[in-house]
């Protein structure tokens, strides 16, 4: 359903779907059902002349059971969305792959983007390291984990084709993985309002094949910037002082 | 887009710049050295987001190296905010503050916005902003300016025709966070930005950052 709106370029995009289109059928059910007993009582029970209303206090069994039965039936309904949400979580969440093809750091500021990827030796913090704004670049069919970080408050990295969105919190390294299925370029966005540029805090990422991946990090100089940004992100503070670091204008840079 | 397609955004911005350093002076716009820039009214419209940062008067908050931009040039502003929107500004990984204006730079959406703006910012009254560096030398820093008079003009107050900005009230932490950007290639690497390239060059005549001090404190008796 809603990738007729929205493509799914993620080993994990469908099972997100398939939960959000759950819960949508589910909910939306009892939604319609409810709202139409409701509209129905409202029309069947409407006021004639001559005839009294009956106050139900709503204690007798026989009048709780429109309520109770309901009830117990959408609490069935919620044990089916857990049991797929969970499923879900632990699939995307709480495993990491076990040979990911490389590391990323991504990086959040106001109101930008700053993206890491490791250079031809495909490690991440070593100097041939290739650091972009606003474009991160990655393979097709590759699983990759990535590690985010603010510079100044909180932000949330989202991939919507990816059906990726996670928070970036200042102060910690938030470490997620995804694995692209189709090439093409898409939207990366801030989801977390960040400050009155939010709305432009632009990025897109190019997913491209093997080769292409190759010829782009081939033209591309060894960033010795990756040194600066590691040595201030993490490595130096177990944090992100970057923030202060950018502020501070008088003594930093 | 490409970078070769994004170098060609350039001419326009050239060629507006030079229309307006061309143009006379018109009746709604503002004084700006003789050139007439925008609509001023349009201008103090948009300027409203600008205010964020950069304050209601334009003077600038270096808590969040906002520099002070009021009474610059239009001919700068414009060509500054065209940089910023095309990639030439705010697009390298270490220029935080320059990533910060970028996004903000495309909430003018075409070239009339961000020529009404110029117009806006060039009316506000400039003031001199209040010294935040210790150290630096006035006397060895007239020395050290004097490469700098050949665009920057002997009384700071810089050139149209040489595309160099004036630095008479320009902050004295932005200049020094400038000048450190320059030298590191963090500022003026950027194809877009070609006359960025050449301070670049500059840059590199100051050995540390006690001659950039040094060099500052001259600019800062260079008084309006």
């Amino acid at each position: 359903m809603i990738e007729r709106y929205l493509v799914q370029a993620s080993t994990f995009a469908a099972d997100i779907d398939f939960v959000i289109n759950l819960i949508a059928v589910l909910v939306g059910f009892w939604f319609f059902l409810t709202a139409g007993v409701f509209f129905w009582l409202l029309f069947r029970f409407r006021r004639r002349d001559g005839v009294p209303s009956e106050y139900i206090t709503g204690e007798e069994k026989e009048h709780k059971r429109f309520i109770s039965i309901p009830h117990y039936l959408i609490m069935v309904c919620d044990i089916f969305i857990i049991v797929a949400a969970i499923q879900v979580w632990v699939n995307v969440k709480q495993d990491l792959p076990e040979n990911p093809h490389a590391e990323i750091r991504v990086i959040g500021q106001q109101w930008a983007w700053t993206f890491v990827h490791p250079g031809p030796d495909g490690e991440l913090d070593t100097a041939d390291d290739i650091v972009t704004v606003e474009e991160l670049r990655v393979e097709v069919n590759q699983p990759y984990v990535f590690h985010l970080e603010s510079r100044d408050v909180l932000h949330n990295f989202s991939v919507p084709v990816f059906r990726l969105k996670q928070d970036v919190i200042p102060g910690r390294v938030i470490t997620g993985w995804f694995e692209a299925t189709k090439t093409g370029t898409h939207d990366i966005q801030c989801a977390e309002i960040c400050g009155i540029g939010h709305g432009l805090m632009p990025g897109r990422i190019v997913i491209e094949s093997a080769a292409d991946h190759a010829a782009w990090m081939a033209g591309k100089a060894p960033n010795q910037l990756a040194a600066t940004v590691r040595g201030t992100t993490v490595a130096a503070t177990g944090g992100t002082k970057l923030a202060a670091a950018s502020g501070d204008a008088l003594n930093a840079n | 887009m490409t970078e070769t397609a994004r170098g060609f955004r350039v001419f326009p911005v050239l060629a507006a710049l030079a229309l307006v350093v061309a143009a006379p002076a018109g009746a709604d716009g503002a004084a700006d050295g003789g050139i007439a820039v925008g609509n001023v009214e349009r201008g103090e419209t948009l300027f409203h987001l600008c205010t964020q940062c950069h304050g209601a008067e334009g003077q600038g908050n270096p808590d969040i190296e906002a520099p002070a931009i009021a009474g610059l040039p239009g001919w700068y502003v414009l060509s500054t905010i065209q940089k910023f929107k095309s990639g030439g500004r705010g697009m390298h990984p270490e220029d935080y503050a320059g990533m910060r204006m970028r996004p903000m730079s495309l909430t003018l959406r075409n070239d009339d916005d961000v020529t009404h703006v110029a117009a806006y910012v060039a009316g506000l009254p400039a003031s001199q902003p209040v010294p935040l560096l210790e150290g630096g030398d006035a006397t060895r820093g007239a020395a050290l300016y004097a490469p700098c008079i050949a665009c920057h003009m002997p009384d700071g107050s810089g050139s149209a025709a040489l595309n160099a900005p004036p630095l008479q009230n320009a902050s004295d932490w932005y200049l020094l966070g400038q000048l450190k950007k320059f030298k590191g290639g963090i500022r003026g690497s950027n194809p877009l930005d070609p006359f960025g390239a050449l301070m670049v060059g500059m840059s590199q005549m100051l050995a540390d950052e006690q001659a950039m001090k040094d060099v500052i404190a001259h600019i800062m008796t260079l008084a309006d």
